[in-house]
């Protein structure tokens, strides 16, 4: 029972391994076994340890905690891992029937599955990084497997910048290595606590938090994410966006844990990187045509949305609402994602101006795509309003934050108004392929966003473990202001959107290159040295 | 050697990232960020001069060996990720006939 922590990353890694190894089309419902026997141990795992996650470190091969590879859970880390596995089991189900002789990419796929798992539960930095850097390599491999050469721009992009953010994090390790002479996080905690000297600290602070902001794509080093997401296959995309992403933000919570006491002041920072991440986002998203480009910009201004919850991670209300945006998002990000997959494919296109009449050519797909829809733009009953509603709960008192939240929830609102022209339209001829799984995954995500948007009282408390009960959600005033977001939206849209004026035409034609990404890179780093050391 | 000589390695590689017009050259500099990264853990480990980490009694000051350990892993990762970059810059000069920045990010689809 101890030990299925370790399980839990060697099982996939193992059976990716045996998968490539055989080579065979008849082994592939191994995948399938494997996932099951992971989702087992994953829930015999949950039982044993649920309320006391205080026994949980493993160190591995018998070196003390000082120097050797320790792994540990808590009630975050075992969320995630919940929420891992049942979004490989989607885009496994997803892709099944298309990957039956594609051997690599299922390698691929459970590798990546291990590589997290094992992100979301080590205790030591350095293997930290070395997760990090095996989630780069499998996921620029996953990228480019569409075999294009937007696909391969997209991951030598990803790769490259990944590549550098990852070397600041490492130079940050060794600064704490230097100071502390230890590598293990709750060990770093400790003496972070009791040393005077707090520059050091504050210079790797710095850095770890430039990497963290490579990785979950803050503005303005988001350059990489709609590239990538938008290129890749759509199962890949909706894993990408829904889940690998968020591996930045984990680590942004684990690392702020282990700084918990150096007495830095970082909450207003990242809200308002936060804000300026979820505006921009939001911005990019409105004057796109693509219909992959508009979903992975709204995963940049979502990740901002949770980022401003994040921020206060001391304040318990603000911090449940960005956690809780983390899995709704993971939600209903996968569910659009595979949803626009299904739609493209039998469209043979991805401009959301050319695609006309799904409503009756595809009803089943449709409703699942308006369930997602619905919960990104924070409709009542759905999950997006929740952890929404949550977050705005938090700064309620503060005028601008207010503001700043409710102009990101109308371009939401803009550009899914823009999206659902889509349903509209006389039925189409398309492709018929008979896809039943496809249907299944895409009815699975849907239920989860109905059921998180209901009950999220009792799944948050048995789950999580905080305590949402006192927070008011389904007020008047929440309602009102989704339809009043709604119906500006719906104007916005009408008469600045539609007709595509010059602004918008020359936003979505702005592209940054590498070489601004990179200066961009060397200004935030120099940005965040002299929020957190010199001021 | 200093430590902080390591920096002024970082601190070009730098430079090259934001500055070559050229994936190659951009490939390099990553590499070149990598090793002076390496070359500081290592002399953060051992700046006295310290001799091997295999202790049989006779040295007075050892290095450090995690960071040796360390840094091997490093290296391996980061051979791995040049290779990878390597063959995805190849496998961009057969779809876009170049290797400038500039022109690929500009183009549409590749053929």
């Amino acid at each position: 029972m101890h030990f299925i922590p370790v399980y839990l990353i060697f099982i996939p890694v193992l059976t990716a391994l045996f998968l490539y190894v055989v080579k065979s089309r008849h082994m592939n419902w191994l995948a399938l076994v494997a996932q099951a026997l992971m989702t087992v141990l994953l829930v015999l795992y949950y039982r044993a340890f649920s309320g006391n996650y205080e026994d949980t470190m493993i160190v591995l091969g018998g070196w003390n905690e000082w120097i050797g590879i320790s792994l540990v859970n808590d009630e975050i880390s075992v969320s995630f891992m919940f929420l891992s596995v049942f979004s490989w089991w989607m885009v496994l189900i997803y892709t099944f029937e298309k990957g039956n002789t594609n051997h690599n990419f299922l390698f691929f796929l459970m590798f990546l599955q291990g590589v997290f798992l094992g992100l979301l539960q080590t205790n030591d930095l350095f293997n930290m990084f070395v997760f990090m850097e095996l989630i780069t390599i499998l996921v620029t491999i996953l990228i480019a497997f569409k075999k294009t050469g937007d696909a391969y721009r997209a991951g030598l992009f990803y790769l490259l910048i990944s590549k550098v953010a990852m070397m600041m994090f490492l130079l940050s390790i060794i600064l704490v290595y230097n100071s502390f002479g230890t590598i293990n996080i709750l060990l770093v905690r400790d003496a972070i606590a009791a040393t005077d000297s707090l520059t050091v600290v504050r210079f790797s602070y710095a850095l770890f938090m430039v990497a963290v902001m490579v990785k979950s794509a803050f503005v303005p080093l988001y350059a990489w994410l709609p590239r990538a997401h938008g290129v890749a296959q759509s199962g890949i995309s909706a894993l990408l966006s829904g889940l690998v992403v968020k591996g930045g933000l984990y680590l942004f919570i684990r690392l702020n844990q282990m700084y918990e006491f150096a007495n830095l002041n970082y909450t207003d920072f990242f809200y308002w990187i936060g804000a300026l991440t979820a505006v921009v986002g939001v911005m990019f998203a409105l004057s796109q045509k693509d219909m992959k480009q508009i979903l992975a910009y709204h995963t940049i201004s979502q990740i901002g949305i949770v980022m401003m919850g994040l921020s206060k991670l001391h304040d318990p209300d603000m911090f449940i609402g960005g956690f809780l945006h983390i899995f709704n998002h993971a939600l209903f990000k996968s569910l659009l994602f595979l949803g626009a997959g299904v739609i493209i494919s039998a469209y043979r296109t991805k401009k959301v101006t050319d695609i006309r009449g799904v409503m009756r050519t595809m009803p089943f797909v449709s409703i699942f795509m308006i369930v997602g829809m619905l919960s990104i733009t924070g409709a009542p009953f759905f999950n997006g309003f929740i952890s929404k509603a949550i977050i705005k709960y938090g700064v309620i008192d503060s005028g601008v934050r207010y503001w700043i939240l409710f102009i990101v929830n109308i371009g939401t609102a803009t550009s899914f108004i823009k999206m659902s022209q889509i349903f509209f339209g006389p039925k189409t001829m398309t492709i018929r392929i008979r896809k039943p799984l496809k249907n299944l995954t895409l009815m699975s995500l849907a239920f989860a966003c109905v059921m998180l948007g209901n009950f999220y009282i009792p799944i948050s408390e048995g789950f999580f473990g905080f305590q949402v009960r006192t927070i008011d959600i389904g007020t008047w005033a929440n309602f009102f202001d989704y339809f009043l977001a709604l119906s500006i939206g719906y104007v916005f849209y009408r008469f600045v959107i539609a007709p595509d004026p010059k602004a918008v035409r020359y936003i979505r034609e702005h592209k940054m290159t590498f070489q601004q990404a990179n200066y961009l890179f060397v200004v935030m780093i120099i940005v965040l040295l002299t929020v957190f050391v010199w001021w | 050697m200093d430590p902080m000589l390591t920096f002024l390695v970082i601190l070009i590689g730098m430079y090259g990232l934001s500055t070559s017009k050229n994936i190659i050259k951009s490939v390099f500099s990553v590499t070149i960020i990598e090793s002076g990264v390496i070359l500081l853990f290592l002399n953060l480990g051992n700046w006295r001069g310290g001799s091997i980490p295999i202790i049989n009694g006779a040295a007075d000051i050892i290095a450090d060996p995690l960071p040796q350990a360390l840094m091997i892993t490093t290296i391996v990762i980061g051979s791995t990720v040049t290779a990878l970059a390597l063959m995805l810059c190849i496998k961009v000069f057969h779809h876009y006939g170049t290797v400038e920045w500039r022109e690929i990010l500009r183009r549409g689809e590749g053929k």
